[in-house]
């Protein structure tokens, strides 16, 4: 039974509350056995973008709010991970804020982990190297020098500098800080985990960390050190989505959705990443499906698409509103994965391939889903929306997602075939027939054959049937019946009205026989009026001639010698000079009594 | 039934084989709350989460109980429906400090009640709203109006805040049970 078809929702809404004013981003929310107790906690910051309040990193315990301490500054990522293996398991929970990276372990912070320095560009280089050597380099020069080079690629106080309006002001500021040389941070724009050696759930990992410039850093989980350095492209690209499969140790592969509208590649050795796919529009959100290793991107143009690790386009389809997010929803019971995705309208579609096999709904646009376990549930689905509610949804035990599943895998063509569904009797059928094709094919022969001549025999019989005679076109029969056993006998002819509709009308009977041999009592009659599918009876006796001393079979009348002891007889339509019926009867041979 | 038979069923002298089901989520305490009904000797100090099921025999008031411990995981609650027929009670403990389970308590309460098995027999429910010692516990009477317990009108019903871990309120519900119980076979017989 599917619970889906009788209009009953397959998701337990646990929890909502409208008034928890958390405003977060994709990225920014994790599930984790922060405690160690195997009961999971929900890990979000609370981003706050004025300059007043403090963004903050919070925990629920279920439904409840556990921990709640401020961020140093608006956090851009967080991820949960496995440092050790001492025990009990606690991962360690990392905050991304600047270029800088928080770890909190128990809910603490432990450790702060820099991103290094970006090289300044070779030209800003120079113009502050003579800053720092010459005591009178004039603040027109330093912006006629700092102008000349891209303004994206300068660093923070060389920007800061050109953005001055008043000269006294960049002035003031070269005299505060030109005998230093400025530094270009390395903003963390997004993180993910990738296992070091082991798939287990509880499997140490490495957190990766992209950054504004492009750099994409693969950490040590315990001493944070840089196990792995690499660029995202060899283009400018900002990387703000990254997804990771595979095993550091084994071989990995790292799916980086940039600003500019590419996915890039990057593989275990390699020091820059591949441009894979190259989209047109903006790519609001990506995931990574495990196991068939597809890339599901969801664009700016309310549009999904599903590219190979190759970078072959699977499948692409429509979505009925704007996609603001999306989260896999791994369902390993029914090893299934499916694609949850947050539309503006604030209804949730569950994606299996291409196809939605479930939808629910939050009160408004959802800004970030995550599914996973929290607490001692599972299958929990925890959506943020843009209006800063919390939502709990809970995957029933029961839920059925088989009936409506036609096509699992993505396939090349645009459209699927208009197949029949497949019933159990046509798959026995189907199966029968390849196991036993000989055998079927031999009595399928055999019956046709059998049919065949069991069809000649009847036409054989119809031809050959003497009494039954009969005229399609005009619809009647005639049948004729010899009673006695001579010289005399009577010879009673059966015309049938076969035409269920009409009645036949205007006929007429001639018996024709050679004088020498019969007497008939009547030569010609009329026939009444018969009525439909009736029959009229005309009785006519036959008298044989017999003559002393003369053997009736020498006689040479009609030719041959069976032909002259027969009546004919003639059906004919009055003023039609062409019988409508003829039929011969042949007479019995007289038992002479001597 | 003879004449002695039921002079001893009378005074109470023959115990009396009845069968209760422990149901509940993971991580409720079902097979704490089994283990503090057993003598002191048998109980058992380390608990860890039940694979399958387990059945535990302990006796109250002449009744000699055979308790099927069910384990509450997800993949494990599709075994309950097979001892719904010859059960005599249900038993069926919640975590009452578990707020976001409550709907998931609720939705296998309902399909409970629902089994064929179950909805046409007029089975005692003792509900045992566990872990009242924690602190963000809920209190029974919410617990109660949480699950619908007032719609259900066929069936006996009691619910009683316990906890497991002391022993606290354990004493009462099983009375409860054992008097439901003895009520039903007495009617029966």
């Amino acid at each position: 039974m599917s619970r889906g078809e009788l209009g009953i929702s397959r998701w337990l809404e646990a929890h909502t509350d409208r008034s928890a004013g958390l405003t977060t981003l994709p990225g920014n929310m994790v599930l984790a056995d922060v405690a160690g107790t195997g009961d999971y906690h929900l890990v979000l910051t609370d981003l706050k973008f004025n300059q007043d309040t403090k963004c903050r990193l919070k925990v629920y315990k279920g439904t409840l709010l556990v921990s709640d301490q401020p961020l140093p500054d608006i956090p851009s990522s967080v991820v949960g991970f496995y440092a050790d293996q001492l025990e009990p398991r606690i991962p360690v929970v990392a905050v991304a804020c600047g270029s800088e990276l928080f770890a909190y372990k128990n809910l603490k912070p432990f450790y702060k982990f820099r991103v290094p320095f970006c090289p300044l560009v070779d030209e800003e280089a120079g113009v502050w190297t003579e800053v720092t050597n010459s005591e009178s380099f004039g603040a027109d020069k330093l912006l006629n020098a700092l102008k000349a080079i891209p303004y994206a690629s300068l660093s923070a106080r060389s920007q800061y500098i050109l953005n001055q309006t008043s000269p006294i002001l960049v002035a003031e500021l070269l005299r505060k800080c030109g005998k230093t040389m400025p530094t270009k941070e390395n903003i963390i724009t997004c993180m993910a985990s990738m296992a070091r050696s082991s798939r287990d759930r509880r499997a140490i990992a490495c957190p990766i960390i992209a950054t504004e410039f492009g750099s994409i850093f693969v950490l040590d989980p315990q001493n944070f050190a840089i196990l792995h350095q690499a660029n995202t492209c060899n283009v400018k690209a900002t990387p703000f989505i990254i997804k990771s499969t595979g095993l550091f140790d084994v071989e990995f592969r790292l799916l980086i959705a940039t600003r500019e509208g590419h996915i890039c590649l990057l593989r275990k050795g390699w020091l820059e990443g591949k441009c894979l796919i190259q989209l047109t529009s903006d790519i609001v959100d990506m995931v990574a499906v495990p196991g068939d290793n597809f890339v599901i991107v969801a664009t700016s143009d309310k549009a999904l698409h599903c590219y190979s690790k190759k970078g072959q386009r699977l499948w692409s389809t429509t979505t009925a509103n704007l996609v603001t997010c999306m989260s896999l929803v791994p369902l390993e019971h029914i090893s299934t994965c499916m694609v949850a995705i947050g539309l503006k309208n604030g209804s949730i579609q569950l994606y299996q391939g291409r196809q939605p096999v479930d939808f629910t709904s939050v009160a408004d646009s959802p800004s970030v889903i995550t599914f996973g376990q929290l607490g001692q549930e599972e299958h929990v689905m925890v959506v943020i929306t843009i209006g800063g509610s919390i939502s709990f949804k809970i995957l029933k035990r029961t839920a059925d997602f088989s009936s409506k599943v036609q096509e699992n895998s993505p396939m090349l063509q645009s459209r699927p075939l208009p197949l029949p569904k497949r019933s159990k009797l046509f798959l026995e059928q189907s199966i029968r027939e390849r196991k036993n094709a000989l055998e079927i094919h031999q009595t399928f022969q055999q019956d046709l054959i059998r049919l065949r001549l069991s069809a000649a025999r009847a036409l054989v019989q119809n031809l050959s049937d003497q009494s039954g005679i009969g005229n399609e076109k005009e619809q009647l029969k005639l049948s004729a019946q010899v009673l006695g056993l001579g010289p005399k006998f009577t010879v009673i002819l059966s015309l049938e009205n076969i035409n269920p509709n009409n009645p036949l009308v205007g006929l007429c009977v001639t018996f024709h026989v050679n004088p020498l041999y019969y007497v008939l009592s009547l030569y010609a009659a009329k026939v009444p009026l018969i009525p439909p599918s009736l029959s009229y009876k005309l009785e006519t006796k036959v008298e044989e001639v017999i003559k002393e001393g003369v053997e009736s079979d020498d006689l040479p009348v009609g030719g041959g010698k069976g032909n002259c002891k027969v009546i004919r007889v003639f059906v004919t339509r009055e003023l039609m000079p062409v019988p409508v019926l003829a039929a011969t009867i042949n007479m019995p041979p007289t038992e002479l009594i001597v | 039934m003879g004449l002695f038979q039921r002079l001893a069923n009378f005074l109470g002298v023959r115990k009396k084989d009845v069968n209760v089901l422990v149901v509940g989520l993971n991580n409720s305490g079902k097979t704490t709350v089994v283990n503090s009904f057993k003598s002191e000797d048998d109980r058992i100090t380390d608990i860890v989460p039940t694979v399958g099921f387990n059945v535990e025999r302990f006796q109250n008031q002449n009744l000699a109980f055979t308790a099927f411990d069910m384990s509450g995981h997800g993949r494990y609650r599709d075994l309950w429906e097979h001892y719904y027929k010859n059960c005599h009670g249900i038993i069926f403990v919640i975590d009452s400090s578990d707020r976001l389970r409550l709907v998931v308590v609720k939705e296998e309460l309902d399909l409970m009640l629902q089994h064929p098995d179950i909805c046409q027999k007029k089975l005692p429910i003792l509900f045992f709203a566990n872990k009242m010692d924690c602190k963000e516990a809920l209190s029974s009477v919410k617990i109660a109006a949480a699950l619908g317990l007032d719609k259900i009108m066929d069936k006996p019903w009691h619910i009683s805040a316990s906890n497991a871990l002391s022993g606290e309120g354990l004493q009462e519900g099983v009375e409860w049970l054992t008097q439901q119980i003895r009520e039903m076979l007495s009617v029966k017989s």
